[in-house]
């Protein structure tokens, strides 16, 4: 499935209004903020249709899975919205996430666990809040929220240290840029990993570059861990593959559409997130050129001034000079 | 004291939203500390021991409560049972430390809840150490969970 779908489900007494564009969005929060009581409508219109007394307007078919037999009803569902809500021992499990990569839906999953197995946006994790606003006689309005938002950085980040997650080109490339400068850069090996090698830096100047659309399970731990210096910065691209892509160093037929909306070009049963998306389509406009890119070794030619000054000058405000 | 299990825990009450329907009592609802506890977190109040008033869904029953606080009733309410908390949202977490505070509980938590800004004592039972604040849970507990 691919593209961007705007949902509306409300009854008399409250409407949520929200737009999924990836297959995996995230829902927490906390508690009493209408989370399951979403997800019970969604239920409930799927089981009684507009007889339930609840309006539901999406242009996919919305279901809920849960329960014991979720493998077999899962196995009927297709090109649908699946929510899942917190209370269901599956949601942590590799069985799940492997269910979840096999299909050709997409997934709303109320829970506060990280998830580490599924790989999903920074961008699609949201809590839900009352807009405040009200039609008629009673009805509340609710809206979802990113729960991480997105801060643009206010002066020029100068770190001292980076971490990158990756272990490949994406840190060979950042490592290959230290050489004579004032900053170190280590490799975390791994998003899981990067937590723990925030703390062998809590007083160094630190910049986190991480693929933010897969990072969203290591998202929690990492912001609370910020939260105690005011020294961690967080870069977050969808990888280093689409900063690349966003550098204007690629020619590509439809790359500027594709970068401004991912969504209506990336088919989630053949890509599981965005970052393999972006890996593939470089690989393949890159194919036999000089800047022929591959994810396992950083070609030299990235390193050429040109290039480098393309691409950190398309990381607005931070100073890699 | 409060105690808290990190990560997989299979002895842990899991679907605590299903544990609660089947075994809550009618004084459960309008105990002092249960009642205080709706209030907070659901914006609810008790009117009976079968009627609370929400400011969205109108009277609802025990059963309609939101999972966080119908966990925190199970937490108190059976202190011999381990529950998964990550059932319950931060707005939950001070309810923890006060029911922690009144007598001994153990928790199941699978994610980082923020318990604040202030002094606090919590066992951690992966590591068996005592923590006191927010900052020094986190290195520990962060890497055990996400």
């Amino acid at each position: 499935m691919k593209g961007s779908y705007r949902i509306i489900v409300s009854n008399a007494k409250i409407r949520y209004d929200f737009t999924l564009k990836r297959n995996i969005t995230i829902l927490k929060g906390d508690s009493a903020t209408g989370k399951t009581t979403l997800v019970e409508m969604i239920r409930e219109y799927y089981e009684a249709g507009p007889d339930s007394g609840i309006s539901l307007r999406c242009n996919r078919s919305c279901r809920v899975l849960g329960g014991r037999d979720w493998k077999l009803l899962l196995s009927s569902i297709h090109n649908s919205i699946v929510f899942v809500d917190e209370d269901n021992a599956f949601l942590p499990t590799n069985e799940f996430a492997e269910a979840v990569q096999d299909s050709d839906n997409y997934y709303v999953l109320v829970t506060r666990e990280g998830l580490p197995n599924l790989p999903y946006s920074v961008e699609e994790i949201y809590g839900i809040r009352q807009s405040g606003k009200y039609a008629g006689i009673r009805q509340v309005y609710n809206e979802f929220y990113h729960i991480y938002g997105r801060t643009d950085f206010l002066k020029p980040v100068r770190p001292e240290q980076i971490i990158t997650e990756d272990s490949n080109s994406g840190f060979e490339f950042f490592h290959g840029l230290s050489e004579g400068k004032r900053y170190d850069v280590v490799s975390a090996r791994g998003k899981s990993n990067i937590f723990a090698r925030m703390l062998d830096y809590t007083d160094a100047d630190l910049l986190i570059i991480a693929d933010g659309a897969a990072f969203g399970s290591e998202m929690d731990r990492v912001m609370k861990q910020a939260k105690t210096s005011k020294k961690v910065s967080l870069y977050l691209p969808e990888s280093f593959e689409w900063l690349i892509l966003k550098s204007g160093i690629i020619d590509g037929k439809n790359l500027r559409a594709i970068l401004e909306s991912p969504e209506d070009y990336i088919e989630s049963r053949l890509y599981f997130s965005w970052e393999r998306f972006f890996t593939s389509k470089l690989v393949e406009l890159t194919k036999n050129g000089y800047l022929q890119y591959s994810k396992k070794n950083l070609n030299p030619s990235y390193l050429h001034d040109s290039i480098v000054a393309a691409i950190t000058s398309a990381m607005e405000m931070i100073d890699l000079r | 004291m409060l105690s808290i299990y990190y990560g997989d825990m299979p002895e842990a009450i899991y679907n605590t939203v299903i544990f609660f329907k089947n075994t809550y009592m009618d004084d459960w609802i309008t105990d002092d500390l249960c009642r205080k506890m709706i209030l907070d977190v659901d914006k609810s109040i008790v009117l009976g021991p079968h009627v609370i008033d929400s400011p969205v869904l109108g009277g609802i029953a025990p059963g309609e409560l939101s999972g966080g606080v119908k966990t925190l009733i199970a937490i108190y309410k059976v202190p011999e049972r381990i529950f998964n908390a990550s059932a319950c949202g931060d707005n939950c977490a001070k309810w923890i430390l006060k029911i922690g505070e009144i007598q001994d509980i153990t928790i199941n938590l699978r994610h980082l809840m923020d318990f604040g800004d202030g002094a606090f004592s919590i066992k951690v039972i992966n590591t068996g150490q005592v923590v006191h604040s927010m900052n020094e849970l986190l290195p520990i507990a962060g890497l055990i969970v996400r």
